[in-house]
């Protein structure tokens, strides 16, 4: 999982390099943000992704890197990540709502 | 419309609707809000008031029992693949971490006008906004020779509480062979895919413990929730066992008997050794108390949660008219979170955005092979819309299968955490 992580994050950062396509750069994602609303938002998250402590499946997002957090957003909403609930969740978020996630979730305190 | 997006023009529109309230606030006293039931809906609307308002709002929870055992995976108890004592939780989270004030009390009547509830022991508490998530009452006549009086005899195991246990004791002692009975209820009601769910469960019990037991669903509807993957499910795991008859095949179910365990159909007479029988259902009577019911439910408005009758009373969970979202545990969380916002907003200015829910339904057929459902809905004029939707596939691989089921003992732990903690 971890390693399918980095793969995505540095493949979508090449495309970037590559397309200079702007709504792929992560960064640009990330200053679109509002933690306020990302807290909002993130409500609908903790549902699912426990705060603290670990889980078997369904991964611990807090504390997370934000452009990793984008990265594997953007690659849940383009489908190119399969899990149907993800890309259920990620598809109707856009560009600065993923942003405000990102925000959100990378200053909360990973799990210890 | 392209410098202010969506979300900060409604926040601005909130920010100022909220400067307009507040002179009807008396300035400086702390507003309060008051929650009725804290399973699904209620829980997590307190929790979310008190936690993002950070004192700012005061938060009473009126919550008749003091352990809350969870309806979702009561399924997955009678399975044998857990233990009863793992659906249970306590409020103590709540009190303690998140500071709500927790009340162990029957609530019996609302007076809107005066904004007071009254509690069993004949105390008031007063509210600024009430949240109201009872969940279900049973309609028992709904079922002829059904009543709460046999409701031991023939469990419907559909509330939190010990029901369960004493089905789970009944399937475990049904003779040898013998015939089990579920009677699923009419739409609408909690958990669609619930009755099935239950059915798959108690299959499996029996592969283990009473191989030749039968199973018979005498079911009032004509389909049912998922129902091609749950008939793929059976086929696969329990090939005989288990025979599922429509309202168009039965024609009705008559009467039930439960001193002679009898099931009276146009079609036949069907005798039974244990059953499950659920009957048709409505919101929680305080709702009713409350007066913000339109027959057997409650309208919300899609925006927010508020009662159509009463802008001061939220109606969450079950006992809403929340269409197009199914009656689950997910969706009243979901809810909840839109309420919470929109309460903390209309109490101190906080930003309220807009409103998004969604939901997931896990069903379990057999030992890792779990299947899901689910959808993400926004707020439309007259109803909650379906924006997508999926659902598990016929040919899914068993990994995905397996998958699924870890997935929902993850969101287990993440729901309760996300209520009780
Ligand atoms: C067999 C089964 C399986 C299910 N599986 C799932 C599943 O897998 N996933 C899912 O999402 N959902 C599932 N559900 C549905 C889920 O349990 C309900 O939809 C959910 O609990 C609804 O939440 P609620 O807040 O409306 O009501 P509840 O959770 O029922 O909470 C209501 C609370 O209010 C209290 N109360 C009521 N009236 C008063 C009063 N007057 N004063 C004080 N307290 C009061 C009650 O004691 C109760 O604790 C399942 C249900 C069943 C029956
Ligand atoms: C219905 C349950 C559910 C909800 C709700 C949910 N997720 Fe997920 N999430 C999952 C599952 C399951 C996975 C693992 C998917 C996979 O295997 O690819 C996951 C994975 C992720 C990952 C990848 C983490 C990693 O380390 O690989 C991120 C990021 C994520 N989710 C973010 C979110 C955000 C943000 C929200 C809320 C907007 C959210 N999720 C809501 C179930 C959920």
């Amino acid at each position: 999982m971890k390693i399918l992580l980095f793969v995505i994050f540095f493949l979508t950062s090449f495309s970037k390099f590559a397309f200079s396509d702007e709504h792929s750069d992560e960064q640009q994602i990330i200053a679109m943000g509002d933690i306020e609303y990302g807290e909002y938002l993130g409500a609908e998250c903790a549902a699912c992704h426990l705060q603290t402590g670990v889980s078997e499946g369904i991964p611990v997002i807090n504390g997370i890197d934000a452009e990793v957090f984008v990265a594997l957003m953007l690659a849940y909403r383009s489908k190119l990540m399969e899990n149907p609930v993800m890309q259920m969740i990620a598809g109707r978020l856009d560009d600065e709502q993923i942003g405000s996630l990102a925000l959100y979730f990378s200053k909360l305190d990973p799990p210890k | 419309m392209s410098k202010i997006s969506r979300r900060a023009f409604t926040g601005i529109a909130a920010a100022s609707a909220a400067t307009l309230a507040f002179p009807s606030i008396s300035l400086g006293a702390v507003p309060k809000v008051v929650v009725i039931g804290g399973g699904a809906g209620g829980a997590t609307a307190a929790r979310y008031i008190a936690k993002d308002s950070g004192g700012a709002v005061h938060v009473t929870l009126v919550e008749a029992s003091k352990r809350y055992y969870t309806c979702f995976f009561s399924n997955i108890y009678l399975g044998g693949f857990r233990n009863y004592g793992s659906i249970g939780h306590n409020y103590y989270g709540l009190a303690v971490n998140q500071g709500v004030n927790v009340v162990h009390e029957w609530a019996v009547s609302v007076n809107a006008a005066t904004k007071r509830v009254k509690l069993g022991s004949g105390n008031t508490i007063s509210y600024d906004k009430l949240v109201v998530s009872p969940g279900i009452d049973l309609k028992y006549d709904s079922i002829s020779g059904y009543s709460a009086a046999v409701q031991d005899q023939m469990p419907h195991a559909w509330k939190s509480g010990t029901q369960v246990q004493l089905l789970r004791n009944q399937v475990m002692n049904m003779k040898e062979g013998g015939t089990f009975v579920m009677v699923p209820p009419p739409n609408p009601y909690r958990c669609p895919p619930g009755p099935y769910e239950r059915v798959s469960m108690i299959a499996h019990q029996f592969t283990q413990s009473n191989p030749t037991a039968k199973i018979v669903i005498l079911d009032p509807k004509p389909k049912f929730s998922k129902q091609g993957l749950f008939e793929a499910g059976w086929q696969k795991h329990y090939p005989g066992m288990i025979e599922w008859i429509s309202s168009e095949d039965h024609g009705g179910l008559k009467n039930v008997n439960a001193s002679t365990m009898e099931f009276e159909t146009d079609l036949d007479t069907f005798k039974a050794d244990a059953a499950c029988v659920v009957p048709a259902q409505k919101a929680g009577a305080i709702a009713m108390a409350a007066g913000v019911n339109n027959g057997d439910w409650c309208p919300i408005v899609p925006a927010s949660m508020q009662s159509q009758a009463d802008e001061n009373i939220y109606v969450l969970g079950d006992a809403s008219v929340a269409k197009s979202m199914p009656k689950s545990g997910f969706s009243a969380n979901s809810q909840a979170k839109v309420a919470a916002n929109h309460i903390r907003g209309a109490l101190t200015g906080s930003k309220v955005f807009d409103a998004r829910y969604s939901n997931t339904c896990w069903s379990l057929i057999a030992p890792d092979d779990d299947v899901k459902v689910g959808a993400s809905y926004v707020a439309g004029a007259e109803a909650i819309d379906v924006e997508s939707k999926f659902i598990s596939q016929a040919d899914d691989s068993s990994e995905t299968r397996a998958a699924n089921y870890q997935e929902s003992i993850d969101w287990y732990n993440g729901i309760t955490a996300d209520m009780f903690s």
